[in-house]
């Protein structure tokens, strides 16, 4: 028996915009709420990375980390976040991967090419991004957001926001 | 201009350096000649290589390197990544395994104890112009290669001393890595992370025995940490993150306390029974696979021993209580990687290996707010020592309090800024030493 109906394009879109807007707006808060109380933000560091525990990643934060990064951002003394920080995200190549119509559960993911921007310099950050969403009292949550960068495994410099 | 080595005299005081140290590129290309040419550079881990034919390629400054575990004799040998006719660099970048190395130009080919195999179409003298089996055409060795427990080190000079005798006693600080495994072996796993520093490579070596800077460079850190924690709920579990960050936010007096120990040639730790490793929370089914392999007093002596960075001079730190080691690639006066690699406890429980990789993870990516606010301090360092009203860098705080030793060991508080004041000792003496490296051992 099917309980939920799948989503239309439009409405993971929206979703998806909302998510990238909070992060080149800054609003690190309502971007943090957007996922459930387990959900995690992971940057493998190799390229089909299957694990995030036993293996190295750029980020893996669960919502604990997500508060203590969003409490160092806003304190007046992390030196390395006294440039503001803005990025521009593209998304595109949206795709639907998985609807689950028992719970209405899903998995999209989406190319994107993000614009950071610090203290006179621009990175360019571009790859695929898969978002595992849940539905929690008729709104979908972020269980994991997974970011590959198609120069995972390059070395970086420090990365000062969440693509 | 060239320096003389009086000029480079000059330059280092007992406990001040010359502002150019760190900035002129002209020093930068002689230490990676006279510093990083006659020290015993780490090349890799032998796990990196565990099967005949296996290889990773680094570099020493611009000399391209391969490490290689010979498919006859099954040693691990290091060689100059350099084809031996018209002088393309041999194998690309990264590892594998290789039934023998193949130049992408012409073809020739080498075994992977660097002998000239073949010389695509024929290997006769008449063809190529010289005899075949002329040694001078296989790859060229480094001039001295040694392993230490797994930890295997490359000189590119033959007058160079050996290696156990360059290292001294730091060594006790791999072997407290070694033995904190219940089979007594490391094996690294997990995968690299690689952070490109803005900054010239003494600013992080210096830094990672650097007790006083946690207190104000990773304030935000601590107090974000910190505050975390007090918000939540009475009687919550303590996150592991929360336990991992907070002990950086250690009082100046902690801080002290661990105390430094120098040895000759620059290598350096601080924290002994002491340091912000020293109160994680202990792994049950590990404490007791290593009492039933150590037995219970040799368990104790290892774990006591909680020691902060050891710093084998100039191109390796390592964690032994954390079991994370960071490599030290220097591209450019002011530009260094920082590769991190975790390792596998054997016969230890994963949980191990998945707390250190949390740690390198919350410390050591380019995604750390710990190791961002260490990199803007190094890059203000950069930025700040172009500047001419001030030429000296001042290296002199508890100048007056260093205790030398019999052993050749100094000790020093853990205020103190004595791992410096050895560091440019040695660097000193190598970078005033005009005898060319001896290349072929």
């Amino acid at each position: 028996m099917s309980n939920f109906q799948r989503p239309g394009l439009k409405k993971i879109e929206t979703f998806l915009y909302r998510e990238s807007g909070y992060l080149d707006n800054m609003q690190l808060r309502q971007w943090i709420d957007m996922f459930t109380a387990s959900g995690d933000y992971w940057m493998p560091v190799s390229v089909d990375q299957q694990d995030p525990i036993n293996h190295i990643s750029i980020f893996y934060d669960d919502r604990d980390l997500m508060e203590i990064r969003l409490r160092h951002l806003d304190n007046p003394r992390s030196h390395s976040k006294d440039f503001s920080i803005r990025s521009s995200h593209v998304l595109a190549n949206i795709c639907i991967d998985e609807f689950n119509e028992v719970n209405g559960d899903c998995t999209v993911s989406c190319n994107f090419q993000c614009i950071m921007y610090s203290r006179d310099q621009q990175e360019i950050f571009a790859g695929r991004c898969n978002y595992q969403l849940v539905m929690q009292d008729g709104h979908y949550m972020i269980q994991r957001k997974r970011v590959d960068l198609i120069n995972c495994d390059a070395p970086h410099g420090s990365i000062q926001s969440y693509v | 201009m060239s320096y003389t080595v009086d000029d480079i005299e000059k330059m280092v005081e007992p406990a001040r350096v010359h502002r150019k140290v760190y900035t002129d590129e002209e020093i930068f290309a002689l230490e990676m000649q006279r510093v990083w040419g006659r020290t015993w550079i780490f090349a890799g881990h032998a796990s990196e290589v565990a099967k005949p034919g296996d290889y990773k390629t680094f570099n020493i400054g611009q000399q391209a390197m391969i490490m290689v575990r010979d498919r006859d004799s099954n040693s691990i040998g290091v060689f100059y990544n350099r084809c031996s006719h018209k002088g393309a660099k041999l194998v690309g970048d990264g590892s594998g395994c290789a039934k023998a190395f193949r130049c992408p130009y012409h073809a020739w080919t080498f075994k992977t104890d660097g002998t000239l195999l073949a010389t695509p179409p024929t290997k006769t003298k008449a063809s190529t112009g010289f005899e075949p089996g002329d040694p001078a055409y296989n790859l060229v060795a480094a001039a001295q290669v040694d392993n230490y427990r797994g930890f295997v080190f490359v000189n590119l000079d033959a007058n160079a001393p050996a290696m156990q005798p360059f290292f001294g006693d730091s060594l006790s600080s791999i072997d407290n890595m070694v033995d904190r495994s219940p089979e007594s072996e490391l094996e690294i796993a997990g995968g690299v992370l690689r952070y490109r520093h803005d900054c010239n490579w003494k600013s992080f070596v210096e830094n990672l025995n650097d007790n006083m800077h946690p207190m104000a460079t990773h304030q935000a850190a601590i107090e974000a940490c910190q505050g975390y924690a007090n918000d939540l709920p009475e009687g919550s579990p303590v996150p592991e993150t929360v336990s991992i960050l907070g002990p950086f936010g250690s009082s100046y007096d902690f801080f002290d306390e661990m105390s430094h120990v120098v040895f000759p040639n620059g290598h350096s730790y601080s924290g002994n029974s002491v340091s912000i490793h020293s109160a994680y929370p202990p792994v049950p089914d590990y404490v007791a696979a290593m009492e039933s392999a150590h037995g219970e007093d040799k368990t104790r002596d290892i774990f006591s021993c909680a020691r902060h960075n050891t710093l084998y001079y100039p191109s390796l730190t390592i964690k032994g209580a954390i079991q994370s080691i960071r490599v030290i690639r220097p591209i450019s006066v002011n530009c260094t990687d920082i590769e991190t690699y975790t390792f596998r406890l054997k016969g230890a429980p994963d949980e191990m290996l998945q707390r250190t990789l949390l740690y390198s993870r919350l410390i050591n990516s380019p995604s750390s707010i710990v190791g961002s606010d260490d990199l803007e301090v190094y890059q203000r360092v950069q930025a700040g020592l172009q500047g001419m009203g001030n030429d000296w860098v001042s290296l002199e705080r508890q100048q007056g309090n260093d205790v030398e030793h019999e052993d050749g060991s100094t000790t020093g508080m853990g205020s103190s800024e004595l791992p410096f004041r050895n560091q440019y000792k040695y660097w000193l003496q190598w970078m005033t030493d005009t005898q060319p490296l001896k290349i072929k051992a």
